[in-house]
């Protein structure tokens, strides 16, 4: 499978990159679709989010009244209407605590709903991604498909976290602050609104270098943590070999190459906030000179003058936080446009629209005819991309067959596609007459079990593990598997035995061993029809007897295609299907073909002579 | 404050001077510019007074004002603005370098720790929390450290603004510097019972990554059972935790916000009535009172972040404790150090060894004694766990005997391991590791292993990347790259832990023939399970439960040794069912 891994990666659709078709309106519209709890009643929420802002000009404007209408100074003294004061000063509380509610439903409305419809994309894409050909599931992009799930989908929760909420209140406060100062005087606001434009600007500029600046410290910190891992788990190579010093020089730039990256983004981003500081004072002298010239004369008040100088911290204060918002929208937009690229790709094979039942017992496997290549159109793919060329084999049911061929042969191709993990270009490939496409993909997985050359362990007890293929399947059963299959000496042997944990991918047990737990797993789920994928690493002796012998059990009575890397396998069969370079050139019992002096002897030969001992 | 939490105080201020240590003089000008900020702040609300009542109040109630305070206050207001600014850029920047240069030499000291510990060290560790310590830990640690300086002069603003509040009217001043405290506590409740949801969603997402990536990584199983459904089901339920935990997140955040912004409003408002009294009285102008709301407002978000720096101080405090827990854990003795030299024409001498596992009860390696000569090829055979790399890694020196004596003839040694280990980067540099080879020596090496005529195919040869761990290559690739590595140093020693495994037998046989070719000067200690591998060996050593039970030629031990035939026999089972019976020819043939 590993030399196949090439050959996968040839044929891949593209996973990893976000994917072109969508501008961010189209991939904000079609975000919107597919999560339908985020835009229910989301109109009330802006409109609450806009109550809640309302609150933030409430102590400006009871600042003013105050003072134009409560404060009269006479030059001898001021003279305050205390009745005024207490009145418009309970009306503001009032105000506040109306404003105050709002923004709090605003915020658990709009947090509620975006993690609703956040946790419904994590499934949807769980699914998605269980479902896409294994053609797009391989080692180097397993990570890039994780992290849609995980860190993509991540950028939008920090997104609606801060950045949407910030959208809701943000943009209003500004309008309404805006608003309450043009009612003041319209050309002191029209002053505080143009120093603002170029404000906004500068951030800006300031903001995308920003950017390229943490860009950049991210990347440098991916680059530490994967040299701090070579050094983890390459510790025993680094003694062996006394590298060492060298290798911790190595690191230790990496390590530099981060700090010097963050140091720098956090340069630029200490002017961020100053910048708004500055652009205020400038505004307020601005407007004190503007507000001190124009005088009474003017309509100009003392409390107004003196409001506008809260009110422009209250408006240039967003547009700060407005900068660094529009930088998360533009990554939870590319977040989102990876992960809308994930649900694009195709789901594997298709399920047919109306299944045809796969008949009772034992069933035959029919291979018509078949082509494959990694590029799904046969027409236009290169010679060097066919894996499997006009392929025909009958297997009666109950038939023990093996596959061999050197690597790159095609066998472990024929075995997925029996298995039905991709389709053939050309050629039929039928399972107890049904041909494969027609046949219910619960229906198939019930009947037809495949254990893979590097069995897959989740990180749980060996028989939870055996139980994948059945939860159902009870302890009594299992038990019975595990004396049918003649392994319970091996059982009684470990620690807990069927309760002893595997650890992380099964490393806890050796290679063989958990060989041997796939093969219970395939046992617990009594298929009808077996494919086998042989393993090529050697394993301890012990265990490969147990394994073969376990196989032997195992494949009794069922139709079955072992794709041999041990010829000894091979001369056990009923029949040997002998592929070379994508073609069968060879098709009967081990004991004719040995001594044919084609394929298969050669193969033979060249076994025996390397797993002889003496 | 009960006596745990002042210990816990100390505790955290011991912390935070154990990091400044290490970047002392930045942090003094980061604080120093958190310092003008601090005084400009108050500064400014000052100005803001002066402004009203000298040049506001008397144009709107007089009708006039003079240029000279227009100007001056003009200048005023945007000079304390600009000098505040300013202090802000010196804290940000310098608060910036103390926080990385930090974290770059608490990184520093893991990797020196990493690479001073033996292999016996390594071993006991998990390689997840290793990596850990030197990076998201640090990271932790160190989170502390850009809020502090600011904090340290919200510290002094408090009080500086404080005093002034006071100064400036009793009465209200009291009232204001009343707030302070509820606002401080209200913003490290809140930090608390939000950071508890935060851990509680992190946690889940951790799990669920880790679920996911396992899921994924076992996609073609979920597929083989039809069991998409299933995983679907199993994993939304845990990607439901994340959400249920910042869905609580998110009403105590909706709370909180709301009290934090109506608090201080509430307050303003509460002022605005009181100074009308203080004003009707004439204890205070307008221009004060304007200034002291001005005060106030710009105190609210300094507190908050106080807060913040507060409810960060455990989390650095305990990243901290796992850091310095590597950084100062006792240096291994190097096992290497206590191999002796072998006498004359032994290349390998255990006496008496015994090894045992920590947290083991039985011996891994029970009394192992046994010379192996110069320049021949001695095989371990044994079943798994009989301590067959267990011995390997003494002979190495990667790991010290318990008991007994390790020596070893002079000159390069050499180890290969089952899992062939690359670095990321080009081949070339997989085979030098450090050595200066050239390219004719690196492609010999890699004739040998039989690995130059995949890297002939490969796009940039020798300069080809291999990626992070050599992901791009197959497994037999990697072992057959990482066996090239040990031959270019031409060892005199060389280790090979059941290394051609991975091979499939064809290309075994071919590495092998190679070896016996090129390696005639070389003495050979491996670990083998291949009938074919054994065979090559001038010398058996076959181990059972930690213990040398037999040792002599292959056959003779077929010969005489029970268990030894059976074990090696079980590989034979496979030939015996073999209905051409051509084992018996084969086995003929090879014994010649």
């Amino acid at each position: 499978m590993t030399d196949h891994t090439t050959d996968l990666v040839a044929g891949r659709t593209v996973v990893g990159e976000p994917s072109g078709p969508y501008s961010a309106t189209t991939a904000i519209g079609r975000g919107l679709e597919e999560a339908p709890v985020l835009r229910q009643g989301l109109g009330v929420t802006w409109l609450l989010a806009a109550l809640g802002a309302g609150g933030r000009v409430v102590v400006p404007i009871l600042i003013q009244q105050a003072i134009d209408n409560g404060l009269d100074d006479t030059g001898d003294g001021v003279r305050v209407d205390m009745r005024f004061i207490v009145a418009s000063s309970l009306i503001a509380i009032g105000a506040l605590v109306i404003s105050a509610i709002c923004q709090r439903t605003a915020v658990v409305r709009l947090g509620t709903r975006s993690e609703q419809a956040l946790n419904d994309l994590r499934t949807r894409l769980v699914d998605h991604i269980h479902r896409i050909s294994l053609a797009d599931h391989n080692d180097e992009r397993r990570g890039a498909l994780v992290a849609r799930v995980t860190s993509d989908i991540e950028t939008l929760a920090e997104f609606f976290r801060w950045g949407g909420l910030a959208w809701l209140i943000d943009g209003t406060l500004m309008v309404i602050v805006a608003a309450v100062m043009l009612s003041y005087n319209w050309f002191l606001a029209l002053i505080a609104i143009a120093i603002s434009i170029p404000l906004f600007f500068v951030l800006r500029i300031v903001q995308g270098h920003l950017v390229q600046a943490y860009d950049r410290a991210r990347r440098r910190n991916g680059d530490m943590l994967a040299s701090l891992g070579e050094l983890v788990s390459g510790a025993e190579t680094i003694r062996a070999y006394g590298a060492g010093r060298m290798f911790a020089e190595r690191t230790k730039t990496a390590v530099r190459r981060r700090a010097d990256a963050q140091i720098r983004g956090n340069l630029i981003g200490a002017f961020l906030f100053p910048l708004g500081e500055v652009f205020s004072v400038v505004t307020i002298a601005a407007i004190m000179v503007a507000g001190v010239t124009i005088g009474p004369a003017g309509g100009m008040t003392a409390g107004a003058l003196i409001g506008f100088i809260f009110l422009t911290y209250r408006y240039l204060e967003p547009i700060a936080e407005f900068t660094e918002v529009l930088d998360q929208t533009q990554t939870a937009v590319s977040g989102l446009r990876r992960v809308l690229g994930v649900l694009d790709v195709p789901v594997g094979p298709p399920q047919p629209a109306v299944p045809q039942r796969l008949p009772e017992g034992r069933l035959a496997i029919d291979v018509d005819d078949v082509t494959f290549s990694y590029r799904s159109r046969a027409d236009r793919a290169l010679a060097d991309d066919i894996v499997l060329e006009h392929v025909r084999a009958f297997i009666p049911a109950g038939q023990q067959v093996a596959v061999v061929g050197a690597t790159g042969s095609g066998k472990t191709t024929l075995g997925r596609l029996v298995a039905r993990f991709a389709d053939p270009v050309a050629g039929q490939i039928r399972l107890g007459g049904v041909p494969l496409t027609q046949v219910d993909n619960a229906e198939l997985r019930r009947r037809l079990v495949v254990v893979a050359q590097e069995p897959f362990l989740f990180d749980e007890s060996i028989a939870e593990n055996i139980r994948f293929s059945r939860p159902e399947a009870t302890r009594a059963e299992i038990e019975r598997i595990v004396s049918l299959l003649d392994v319970q000496d091996w059982v009684d042997g470990l620690s807990e035995g069927l309760d002893t944990r595997v650890g992380e991918r099964g490393e806890s047990l050796s290679a063989g061993e958990r060989q041997l737990v796939a093969l219970l797993r395939a046992g617990v789920a009594d298929p009808d029809v077996l494919v086998l994928d042989e393993a090529t690493s050697s394993v301890d002796a012990l265990t490969e007897v147990r394994i073969s012998r376990a196989l032997q059990h195992l494949a009794e009575g069922r139709t079955t295609i072992a794709i041999a890397h041990r010829l000894s396998t091979a001369a056990r069969a009923d029949r040997v299907l002998v592929l070379d370079d994508g073609r069968l050139v060879e098709d009967g019992h081990h004991d004719e073909l040995v001594g044919a002096g084609g394929t298969y002897t050669r193969l033979y030969d060249a076994w025996l002579s390397a797993t002889t001992a003496s | 404050m009960s006596p745990r939490r002042f210990a816990r105080a100390r505790e955290h201020i011991a912390f935070v001077r154990a990091l400044v240590r290490r970047q002392p003089k930045t942090f003094a000008i980061a604080v120093t510019g958190a310092f003008v900020y601090a005084l400009c702040t108050v500064a400014s609300s000052i100005v803001i007074s002066w402004v009203i009542d000298h040049v506001i109040d008397p144009r709107f109630e007089d009708g006039e004002v003079a240029t000279s305070a227009v100007v001056t206050g003009c200048a005023l207001i945007i000079g304390v603005g600009v000098l505040r600014a300013a202090g802000v850029v010196v804290r940000r920047s310098f608060a910036g370098i103390t926080q990385w240069r930090i974290a770059e030499s608490l990184t520093d000291d893991v990797i020196d720790r990493l690479v001073e510990q033996p292999a016996s060290w390594h071993q006991r560790q998990s390689d997840g929390q290793l990596v850990a310590r030197g990076g998201v830990d640090v990271d932790t640690t160190i989170g502390v450290m850009a809020p502090i300086p600011f904090a340290t002069s919200t510290v002094l603003l408090i009080v500086v603004a404080g005093i002034w509040l006071v100064i400036t009217d009793v009465v209200l001043g009291l009232v204001a510097v009343a707030v302070f405290p509820l606002l401080m506590g209200l913003n490290v409740v809140y930090q608390k019972m939000v950071d508890r949801h935060f851990d509680d969603a992190q946690q889940a997402l951790g799990d669920f990554s880790g679920a996911v990536h396992e899921s994924f990584e076992g996609v073609q199983l979920v597929k083989a059972y039809g069991a998409e459904q299933r995983e679907t089901a199993r994993l939304s339920a845990m990607a439901s935790r994340i959400r249920d935990a910042r869905v609580k997140a998110v009403y105590v955040r909706g709370t909180f916000e709301a009290l934090l912004e109506v608090i201080p409003s509430a307050t303003n408002i509460g002022i605005v009535v009181l100074g009308a009294y203080r004003i009707r009285d004439g204890h205070l102008s307008i221009g004060e009172l304007s200034g002291f709301i001005f005060m106030f407002t710009l105190l609210v978000f300094p507190l908050r972040l106080i807060g913040y720096a507060l409810s960060e101080l455990p989390h650095s405090g305990a990243g901290y404790r796992r850091v310095t827990g590597t950084i100062d854990d006792p240096l291994e003795r190097d096992p290497s150090d206590t191999i002796a030299v072998a006498p004359d024409g032994v290349a390998v001498a255990l006496e008496d060894v015994s090894y045992t596992f920590t947290d083991a009860t039985e011996p891994a390696i029970d009394d192992a004694s046994v010379r192996i000569p110069i320049g021949t090829v001695t095989a371990f055979v044994g079943a798994t766990g009989s301590g067959k790399t267990t011995l390997v890694e003494l002979m190495s020196g990667l790991v010290a005997p318990s008991d007994g004596g390790v020596a070893v003839a002079p000159g390069a040694r050499a180890i290969v391991f089952q899992e062939g280990f690359l670095f990321g980067g080009t081949i070339r540099d997989n085979v030098q590791v450090g050595l200066p080879l050239n390219d004719d020596e690196v492609w010999a090496a890699l004739h040998l292993a039989c690995a130059d005529g995949f890297v002939r195919d490969l796009p940039d040869q020798l300069d080809t990347l291999v990626g992070e761990r050599g992901v791009t290559l197959s497994g037999g690739q990697r072992q057959r790259v990482a066996l090239a590595r040990a031959l270019a140093r031409h060892p005199r020693l060389l280790f090979l832990d059941d290394t051609t495994s991975a091979l499939d037998p064809a290309t075994e046989l071919a590495v092998l023939d190679n070896l016996r070719g090129a390696l005639s000067e070389t003495t050979v200690v491996m670990v083998a399970s291949r009938p074919s591998t054994i065979a090559l060996a001038d010398d058996v050593l076959f181990m059972e439960q930690g213990r040398i039970t037999a040792h002599g030629a292959h056959d003779d031990l077929l010969r005489d040794v029970e268990p030894y035939r059976r074990l090696v026999e079980a590989f034979e089972t496979d030939r015996r069912d073999d209905p051409a019976g051509r084992s018996g020819a084969a086995a003929a043939g090879g014994g010649s």
